[in-house]
């Protein structure tokens, strides 16, 4: 007994180590259906602040569990994970304050690929040539864009956009 | 309406010195209000005006958004990926195709900036950073970051952004003496990408969400990879320095997606053969 509580704690571990599960937040009031179809039968609910764990998604699905519920609810109904923060200083290997550019003394710290692009920076920033000449090389061509398209077996649709919410 | 603009323009005026030309200035805006924009008779290679009005030639808003771009290049260089490059322009180009704007010199890049951002300059320009290239997951998030971006170009949203600000800079701005046409269209559009770190109107970000949604719909992908980044954007810290100027220019990517689920609601249930492609999206070190 003891033996198969730690082997499924160790299978859950691993689950969180792999990524394989997420917690989310219902974004609004949604039901739960037993399949990712918008006519599946309803299975439960999930209240507007409610953790939800994530399972898995299937295009605009995410299947998940609500306390001991399982189902299907919309994807945009969800907001993924917990607040985390992403600090570009720790990714560049520890330089403090490289999104402004600069290290705290006020110097200017060489920052090859860790560049931030705030407000200042756009503000004065320089017009480089040279550059917009390159990106400009990378362009490519309506056929050369449709023949990459028809190799991904992309294939072009009709569509209407949508009108804003409450029309 | 037109009155309350001469009165703006006539109390800039008054704070300057060179009235006379002011009225030059005046009798030149009065007559793009009036005549159709298209055929406004300049000497080739001039530097492009910004009428406060009406349609921009389609050839100075490339010029404009090819100022926008080359500032912004200034500030954060593109990724030295030659493959990565042509990559998303390919992506980016086939979006395009599915808009009202195909025809456009469409030029995308990702910048090498650790900052989560993408830039839509007039004309077609796309510019997209590094630090957000690496949250998406496959080619569909891409798309969907690229057609909210086609979005705002199809729509003109900065380009009328920068129009709103001439009507309230023409009175300082035109008043200028002659100076070179480079430094010139810089006067026209603020110093350095300084439009690029303004915000557009919560309505605008909304209608590029809407817009883009459909456009990768269009194109073939899975509808759900911008939404999808939102709820990978959306889950990063407001305090984060990467995410700062993302934050200050848009609503909360919370608000986005709530706004996007009202819009699409039930619409897309009935697309089912959407490709997300993971295995083509080309990989980029960090």
């Amino acid at each position: 007994m003891t033996r198969i509580r730690v082997s499924v704690m160790a299978l859950g571990l691993l689950a969180l180590a792999a990524g394989a599960r997420e917690s989310g937040v219902a974004l609004k009031d949604d039901v739960l259906r037993a399949e990712p179809f918008g006519d599946a039968k309803t299975v439960g609910t999930v209240a507007k602040g409610a953790q939800v764990t994530i399972v898995k998604r299937v295009s605009g699905w995410y299947q998940v569990t609500v306390g001991k519920t399982g189902g299907w609810v919309r994807l945009l109904s969800i907001r993924r994970g917990q607040a985390t923060k992403i600090d570009p200083a720790k990714e560049a290997g520890g330089v403090a304050a490289l999104s402004s550019g600069r290290g705290g003394t006020g110097q200017i710290v060489s920052t090859t690929g860790v560049r931030g692009l705030g407000e200042e920076e756009l503000k004065t920033a320089e017009f480089d040539e040279a550059a917009l000449k390159k990106a400009q090389s990378f362009a490519v061509s309506q056929a050369d864009a449709q023949a990459f398209a028809a190799k991904g077996k992309l294939k072009a649709r009709k569509l209407d956009y949508l009108p804003p919410p409450g029309d | 309406m037109r009155h309350a603009i001469f009165c703006l323009l006539v109390v800039l005026a008054s704070t300057d010195a060179q009235a006379q030309d002011f009225e030059k200035t005046l009798r030149g805006l009065r007559d793009q209000f009036t005549a159709p924009a298209q055929e406004s008779p300049r000497a080739e290679g001039a530097a492009p005006s910004i009428p406060p009005f009406g349609e921009v030639p389609e050839a100075d808003e490339i010029k404009i958004g090819q100022r926008i771009a080359g500032n912004v290049l200034g500030a954060a260089p593109l990724v030295g990926d030659p493959a990565l490059q042509r990559y998303v322009n390919r992506v980016g180009r086939w979006l395009a195709s599915q808009s009202e704007r195909p025809g456009l010199p469409w030029t995308f890049g990702v910048i090498d900036s650790n900052d989560v951002n993408a830039f839509a300059a007039p004309g077609g320009y796309i510019l997209v950073t590094k630090g957000l290239y690496v949250l998406l997951r496959d080619e569909s998030e891409l798309a969907g970051v690229l057609a909210h971006e086609v979005a705002h170009v199809v729509r003109k949203h900065h380009l009328k952004l920068l129009q709103q600000t001439q009507l309230i800079g023409a009175g300082t701005e035109l008043l200028k003496q002659r100076v070179g046409k480079d430094q010139r269209v810089q006067g026209l559009i603020g110093s350095g990408a300084e439009i690029m770190a303004r915000g557009l109107d919560k309505a605008a970000e909304f209608e590029a969400d809407r817009m883009g949604v459909v456009l990768a719909t269009r194109a073939g992908y899975d509808s759900f990879g911008l939404p999808a980044v939102l709820q990978e954007i959306g889950h990063l810290s407001a305090d984060s320095g990467a995410v700062a100027l993302l934050f200050k220019t848009h609503p909360h990517p919370d608000e986005r997606l709530a706004r996007l689920g009202e819009a699409m609601g039930s619409r897309f249930d009935g697309i089912k053969d959407g490709k997300s492609l993971p295995e083509r999206l080309h990989k980029t070190s960090r």
